[in-house]
């Protein structure tokens, strides 16, 4: 079983294979480098406690009959606590043991998989919900922070998928192209998106409210 | 906070075969990308040779469903595991 974001062996020719990781090696690079002196006991807390409470959410697939499932990605939710940087590194540590101990998701396509959601979901929903936050300051604070969570986990399932059909149909291996591949990926995680939304507007609305701390001490939108 | 995290992530654990298994063969589930995979003959071997005993959320000799919970608590031990080595590797370091 392999979760639908997840793209297995065999999909990626080996220009694709190098490039995806080629682009995740340099941008986690930046952000150790960025991060080093700034890595306390307390921060790893944080990152890996997050990342094993998303582990196990993406464990529960609600499987759709005809042919795709539901289960919740946690990239925006993780942006928006942890802020773009950690938030980043706990996807990548999800996707890493995902990866090599359960073989979800391929080796040669880590890369992509780990650019698309542990880079593209994230920053996405980081930067949405800050925007958000922002533009419907008219409204009250727990509206404002539900509706802006709900964008960000919406919006960022939607162009992960997008940019995973953007990688598989730009393969040469797979036999679609863009055409096929954009509309697909992008229409069902339009659709699919909208849950992911909805949980991640319920876990911020309930983090802000029961432990604001939280969401301060991670460096994540304040 | 954390307990609270915790005991979430453990009752998660103890539920998720319901989705992950039972009710995905309700519905005779299979992932697309691996449908997609089978339909046009591209095989997940075909690129590099990668095993593990626990593929797919399964335990070796276990039924699928023990398999699926003990994969969960793998994962969580494996991953808090990483953050502990991680924080006394930065502890010492200070």
């Amino acid at each position: 079983m392999v979760r639908h974001l997840h793209i297995p062996d065999g999909f990626l020719d080996t220009y694709w294979i190098a490039a995806t990781y080629a682009i995740t090696i340099v941008y986690y690079g930046f952000i150790g480098a960025k991060e080093k002196i700034t890595f306390s006991p307390e921060k790893i807390s944080l990152v890996t406690t997050l990342a094993a409470a998303i582990f196990v959410a993406q464990m529960l697939n609600w499987p759709i009959p005809g042919g795709t499932s539901l289960h919740f990605l946690g990239s925006a939710l993780a942006g928006i606590l942890l802020g773009p940087a950690l938030g980043s590194i706990t996807m990548a540590l999800v996707l890493l043991v995902q990866t090599i101990v359960f073989h979800d998701g391929g080796i040669t396509a880590l890369g992509a998989n780990i650019l698309n959601m542990g880079i593209v979901g994230v920053l996405v929903g980081y930067y949405i919900y800050k925007l958000g936050l922002k533009l419907l300051s008219g409204l009250s604070e727990n509206r404002r922070i539900f509706i802006s969570a709900f964008l960000a986990g919406w919006i960022s399932v939607f162009l992960a998928g997008v940019v995973c059909g953007v990688e598989i149909g730009l393969s040469p291996r797979f036999p679609y192209g863009v055409l096929v591949t954009i509309p697909v990926m992008g229409g069902w995680h339009l659709l699919l998106g909208i849950i992911e939304g909805v949980i991640t507007g319920l876990v911020v609305s309930y983090i802000a409210v029961k432990s604001p701390e939280l969401l301060r001490a991670g460096g994540g939108v304040k | 906070m954390k307990t609270k995290i915790i005991l979430l992530i453990v009752l998660l654990i103890i539920v998720s075969p319901v989705f992950g298994i039972i009710l995905a063969d309700k519905v005779g589930y299979h992932e697309p990308l691996d449908i997609a995979a089978e339909k046009l003959g591209l095989s997940e071997e075909s690129s590099i040779e990668y095993h593990t005993p626990f593929e797919d959320y399964s335990f070796p000799g276990l039924d699928p469903i023990t398999g699926y919970i003990l994969s969960g608590f793998l994962g969580v031990v494996i991953i808090l595991g990483i953050g502990r080595i991680l924080r006394s590797l930065v502890k010492s370091s200070e």
